[in-house]
């Protein structure tokens, strides 16, 4: 640990979540580059670097500014909203399965997605909009039904799982009520996908990020806090009640602002939170999850887009084949230990 | 009458609909070593909860220094008045000398991260604990009673003149549970206000300066070990016929249960 003082102020810095913090950086900040230079035309990073300060040719700058910085852009903000509620999930449920997924947040943004795509015949805007109003409104509910209750995680936990269960059954009942074009439009919009996103919903996400980055550091001493229970929280001075509240809607909002733009992407949330805390051991870093959530969906999207044979596949295919595998081999990887952390 | 740093103002405390206490009256002596007991579901953890504010009272009030407890800024009241709750849960991993610092919290912020102040005082809370050699393990390979005395410690770099502990020695075995007695009997010379809800009845009468003794969310009795471990009072507030007699190690009474009339021989 190294400390920072100046003056009345001091910043403490812990080797291991600086390491991380440095190491998922460049590892994304390598990983962003060879994904803006590969893909179905290599340029190579000279021609990207060309491209990029705008002496490039014309086919290499619309390849990079047009497709793939977009798509990039708007991967890395997602990721990186996924990994933050991701961790504020876990933080609140104080349990390593809480995740927008668990809770019924992406169930409730599919809702919003499929009356978009069944009333108004899917046009993108309004279904971004909708999922997002879905996601956010599932998030309230929960807030409002765990509220004034015991406030242990479990009952957040349990109350998100029958939320997700009621919202399931009503997307199930919405795809049996709609045309098999747009039931294969909600499908592909289900499994989550970067293609052919702009400017405009990587900076929307952007600014929800931001946001979140800010609110969150401004929770984040207390939030750890509450790693050590309520009660020692409140005895130590942690405004509880209204950290849980900003908190939980927080990560509505980024969850809202992410699986609006990509579709509910399986398992980045659930997984970032655990392979940042394998990084950063006791301590936990949000900075981390965040990181590592853009690692894992920039990943995943270059996958996505080898593809197989010749055929690209949704990013969500991706995320959630390399997630669930990454889960199952962190059980087996703890088999002895028995938990989950 | 001493001054009262804590107390209860006809306070009513209870969980939703259900009414544990209904208005309670309870002065919390400064500088002494305060022990509330009673057989279980009496309410002495309820009314710990309260004293802490972890429990709002649907009527009446809490008072911090003759102040409601619930107008004050949390981290103000947390300068004031350290809590060690029945069941902490520590993070996987953490280490002895991380947990203790966690104590810092209402003493910093986003800019004041870890002062000279906050290195002292944490050298200084496992100094008082004795955990000194434990700093850089983990919590979670401690034995129970080293790991009770790392909670102390982080109760203790909080740095507060009152401390509330919540059944501070269960789950403890009988060395462990004098181990962390002593050190709050330690505590309490240094002149720190102690409030502890205790299950054992001859511990509390040993260590405890000032008993308060509850049953069905009332007050029975309260007053200096001394005077008011009686066997009238052990009856009426545990119903358990018994004698008392003079604990030949310290001097304080100590209880000697009868066998209860309806028991099988």
């Amino acid at each position: 640990m190294t400390v920072l003082r100046l003056g009345g102020y001091s910043i403490r810095l812990r080797h291991r979540v600086l390491a991380a913090v440095l190491g998922s950086l460049a590892a994304l900040i390598a990983l962003a580059m060879w994904s803006a230079a590969t893909g179905s035309t290599s340029l190579g990073l000279e021609r990207v670097w060309y491209a990029l300060i705008g002496e490039g040719t014309k086919g290499d700058e619309f390849i990079l500014w047009t497709l793939r910085l977009p798509r990039l852009a708007t991967g890395l903000a997602v990721g990186a909203c996924m990994g933050l509620a991701g961790a504020l999930f876990q933080n609140l449920t104080r349990n390593p399965l809480g995740s927008p997924d668990l809770l019924g947040l992406t169930q409730g943004a599919t809702t919003g997605a499929l009356i978009a795509i069944i009333v108004t015949g899917s046009s993108l805007q309004v279904t971004t909009v909708l999922a997002a109003v879905g996601s956010l409104a599932t998030g309230l509910l929960i807030w409002a039904l765990t509220r004034g209750g015991d406030p242990s995680g479990y009952r957040l936990i349990l109350v998100g799982i029958g939320v997700s269960a009621i919202l399931a059954g009503i997307n199930g009942y919405l795809l049996t009520r709609t045309t098999i074009i747009d039931a294969f439009r909600a499908v592909y919009w289900l499994t989550g996908d970067l293609s052919g996103r702009d400017f405009g919903q990587a900076a929307a996400v952007g600014i929800i990020l931001a946001a979140g980055i800010l609110v969150i550091a401004l929770l984040s001493r207390g939030l750890d806090s509450l790693r050590l229970g309520e009660a020692t929280a409140t005895g130590l001075g942690v405004r509880v009640g209204a950290t849980r509240v900003t908190a939980l809607v927080t990560a509505s909002v980024l969850t809202a602002g992410a699986v609006a733009v990509a579709g509910p992407l399986a398992f980045v949330a659930l997984a970032a939170p655990h392979i940042a805390a394998r990084l950063t051991g006791s301590s936990r870093s949000f900075l981390v999850s965040a990181l590592v959530g853009a690692l894992i969906v920039t990943a995943a999207d270059m996958i996505a887009v080898a593809g197989v044979g010749d055929r690209q596949l949704p990013t969500g295919v991706v995320t959630g084949v390399v997630g669930g595998a990454y889960l199952i081999w962190l059980l087996i990887a703890h088999r002895k230990k028995g938990v989950l952390s | 009458m001493t001054a009262s740093p804590l107390a209860a103002r006809e306070a009513t405390l209870g969980y939703g609909r259900t009414v544990i206490s209904a208005d309670l009256t309870v002065d919390i002596p400064e500088g002494e070593f305060t022990v509330i007991m009673g057989p279980n579901a009496c309410g002495k953890s309820t009314l710990l909860k309260a004293l802490a504010r972890m429990l709002k009272p649907s009527t009446g009030t809490v008072l911090l220094d003759g102040r409601d407890i619930h107008s004050q800024p949390t981290r103000a009241v947390a300068r004031r008045l350290g809590l060690l709750p029945q069941s902490p849960t520590a993070p996987d991993g953490i280490t002895v000398a991380d947990l203790v610092a966690r104590g810092r919290y209402p003493h910093q912020g986003i800019l004041k991260q870890w002062s000279a102040d906050d290195e002292r005082v944490v050298a200084e809370a496992m100094e008082a604990t004795d955990i000194r050699d434990l700093a850089s393990r983990g919590v979670d390979e401690l034995s129970g009673g080293q790991r009770q005395r790392v909670w102390i410690a982080m109760v203790l770099a909080q740095q507060t003149p009152l401390l509330l502990l919540d059944e501070p020695t269960t789950y403890l075995d009988i060395t462990h549970q004098i181990e962390v007695l002593d050190l709050c009997a330690k505590l309490h010379r240094e002149g720190r206000t102690l409030v502890a809800v205790l299950h054992d009845l001859n511990q509390a009468a040993r260590y405890a300066t000032h008993l308060i003794a509850m049953r069905e969310g009332a007050v029975v009795a309260e007053g200096p070990p001394a005077d008011i471990v009686t066997a009238e009072n052990v009856e009426r507030v545990f119903d358990l016929p018994c004698r008392i007699i003079d604990d030949p190690e310290s001097g304080t009474p100590l209880v000697i249960p009868k066998a209860l009339a309806s028991a099988p021989r």
